[in-house]
């Protein structure tokens, strides 16, 4: 047990190792776009009319700190981020990032990992099964309805969604929020609300996922189940259930685990698409928006930020569970 | 009355490429104390009669009509072949029927510990406490030569070295006391010391227990230290059964014949190896009359027409030939 705490300690060190580096990486980048902060600020008043000068740049760099080198500033900004949790004013619009995505990361986050949740909750059990049944009608209409998922852009579905829903029920499901909620402080009307209308996001993001997950699971399955130590436990008598879910099962979890973080990567690039057609505000439209519109690298930086620190942490969270459920792997990075 | 009675067990398999078969009519007996070897090339059918008597080969596996498989266990009479759900297979699964494999490896589940796979079994079948089976499997491991065995009970198959491993094997094939023990190559996989070392404890263990065991091989060596009495498989064809001094004494069917030639003499370096010709025919090819025709030394065009039968050459020693049956005047 001590044992174990030590490892999760370090993997915990290692995590926080990652995001420092994470972090460098993010800042350089947001360097490495043409032009700084304040160049970008005064040209957009440019166009707003304003006069600006040299002089004028120079003086912005200043009250911005942009004079000082590169390492004092990243370590500003990481201190910032890692102590206080501020990311600093936005380039274009000046106001606090904090407050600028103020619910919208968290409610991205938690649509990608409901979505993620829901896809492995799915395709867990039903691949399990579809590995295991003999029934050629379960396994053929399975695989149709996953290569379906796999091949059906997840804007289509929603458009398809909506397009029923708006004539069945005269409701686009757009939104997140209905008007009466949009502006107010959370509660769990809020939230009631909120759900009601989140669940098409989490299942057009968690239906491709899920497909996904699906081939991953089976495949994994019909490989474990066709192993030697299976026709072992087998020949001992242990049979049925109990034999499927602590021998194949459990030794094909693995590498599905193991995807986790990939997936929640996945699901959040296309949450974007998904946003803009069922017209939410969240911070994967707000990321291409200041990326590729406005250049505000300060925004865009965070979010990236923000989205690698969670996969970091859904990383560390597999590592602990496939340490918990592997001794190999426990072995191998505790030590024996 | 025997332990084992195997009697016309015919195995085909449903395949894309249509039926076919692996064992052909096979009978034999196995008496409780005896140690039958099971011969034969890879695809010979052998690890596929083993695996029958335990109902452990694939669900496109299709019994013979006469197929009889019958386990006699405390003058209880068992037909294997009619055991159907998990729990009715529990007593030919590790009950009174334990399994050796070949790869001491792949047959343990590697993220589950040594001792949580003996204890799941001891529990399953014995209906003891786990603290029990934990005692009784502990114990095993120290009997079957494991040093430290408290210490093994804890570990996971990676960290054992290949030896051991089949120890550990062992141990808990006999730790619930089987009354049949089938080892399917349980030496193939080792170092030829090591190799030793398992023979002599399997010997050992044999006279311990005194159970009956199938010890299935492609090595007539190893059965030559090992059984009582021998079966000769080619192509799902029982050839030649006897006791093992008969057979290798007085190789009846030219397919043993060839076997015991292939075999490297140590007294005699110079002697060239006489390995037989040709490979065995894939099972969609079974050649007609006498499967091993193709590859006979001594056939005659009656070789592949029509099937052989078994004649007699001497107390429980047959073989199916024609041509040595009428050299030795048993027709």
């Amino acid at each position: 047990m001590a044992r174990f705490i030590q490892f999760t300690l370090m993997r915990a060190v290692m995590s926080l190792f990652t995001l420092l580096t994470v972090s460098l990486i993010v800042f350089s980048l947001m360097e490495l776009v043409p032009g700084n902060c304040a160049e970008r600020y005064l040209a957009f008043k440019n166009t707003q009319g304003s006069q600006i000068t040299i002089d004028d740049i120079k003086a912005e760099e200043r009250r911005l700190g942009l004079d000082q080198p590169f390492l004092q500033r990243w370590t500003s900004w990481v201190g910032n981020v890692f102590f206080k949790g501020e990311f600093g004013d936005s380039c274009i619009l000046r106001l606090d990032i904090n407050q600028l995505l103020s619910d919208k990361f968290w409610i991205s986050l938690g649509i990608c990992l409901a979505a993620l949740a829901v896809a492995y909750l799915i395709a867990i059990p039903v691949g399990i099964y579809s590995a295991t049944t003999k029934s050629a009608v379960a396994n053929n209409s399975l695989r149709f309805v996953s290569y379906l998922g796999l091949a059906l852009p997840n804007f289509l579905l929603a458009l398809i969604i909506m397009l029923i829903s708006t004539v069945l029920f005269g409701d686009s499901l757009t939104g997140l929020f209905s008007a009466e909620y949009r502006d107010a402080p959370w509660s769990l009307d809020k939230f009631l609300d909120f759900l009601s209308r989140a669940w098409l996001p989490i299942f057009i993001l968690g239906w491709s996922a899920t497909a996904f997950a699906l081939q991953t699971v089976r495949a994994l399955m019909l490989d474990e189940v066709g192993k030697l130590y299976v026709t072992a436990a087998s020949a001992r008598g242990i049979s049925g259930s109990k034999l499927l879910w602590r021998y194949p099962a459990r030794h094909a979890m693995g590498p599905v685990i193991n995807s986790l973080g990939f997936d929640l990567n996945r699901i959040f690039n296309e949450l974007p698409v998904v946003a803009l057609i069922l017209t939410l505000t969240e911070a994967g439209a707000l990321l291409i928006e200041s990326l590729a519109r406005s250049n505000d690298q300060q925004l865009a930086g965070a979010i990236i930020f923000l989205l690698t620190a969670s996969i970091v942490l859904v990383n560390f969270v597999t590592d602990i569970l496939l340490a918990l459920m592997d001794p190999r792997i426990r072995k191998g990075m505790i030590g024996a | 009355m025997s332990l084992l009675n195997v009697n016309n067990l015919t195995l085909q398999f449903d395949t894309d490429e249509g039926r076919i078969t692996a064992v052909d009519d096979v009978s034999f007996e196995l008496n409780a104390g005896e140690v039958l070897g099971l011969v034969g090339e890879s695809g010979s059918g052998k690890s596929v009669t083993a695996k029958s008597l335990m109902k452990l080969n694939p669900d496109n596996a299709v019994y013979g009509e006469g197929s009889q498989i019958t386990l006699t266990l405390d003058n209880e009479n068992i037909d294997v072949l009619s055991l159907k759900s998990g729990n009715e297979l529990q007593v030919i699964r590790g009950g009174a029927v334990s399994m050796i494999f070949q790869e001491p490896m792949a047959s343990f589940a590697p993220a589950i510990s040594i001792g949580d796979q003996m204890v799941e079994q001891l529990t399953l079948h014995k209906g003891i406490s786990k603290r029990e089976a934990a005692e009784i499997s502990i114990e095993m491991l120290d009997r079957v030569g494991i040093s430290d065995a408290a210490k093994r009970f804890n570990q996971y198959a990676v960290e054992l070295s290949g030896g051991m491993r089949q120890r550990a094997m062992i141990a808990m094939a006999l730790s619930t006391r089987p009354s049949l023990l089938i080892a399917d190559e349980p030496t193939t996989a080792l170092d030829v010391t090591i190799q030793a070392q398992v023979i002599d404890l399997m010997k050992d263990l044999i006279k311990e227990f005194g159970m009956g065991i199938i010890f299935i091989t492609h090595d007539l060596g190893v059965i030559a230290q090992t059984a009582d009495r021998v079966a000769v498989m080619y192509l799902g064809k029982l050839v030649e059964q006897g006791t093992v001094r008969d057979v290798i004494k007085n190789p009846s069917h030219p397919y043993t014949r060839g076997l015991l030639n292939a075999l490297p003499k140590l007294d005699n370096l110079d002697t060239p190896l006489m390995p037989i010709p040709g490979d065995i025919p894939s099972p969609l090819e079974r050649p007609e009359g006498c499967v091993f025709h193709t590859r006979c030394s001594v056939a005659e065009p009656r070789c592949q027409q029509s099937v052989p039968s078994y004649s007699s050459f001497g107390d429980n020693h047959k073989a199916a030939c024609f041509v040595t049956a009428e050299q030795q005047g048993n027709v």
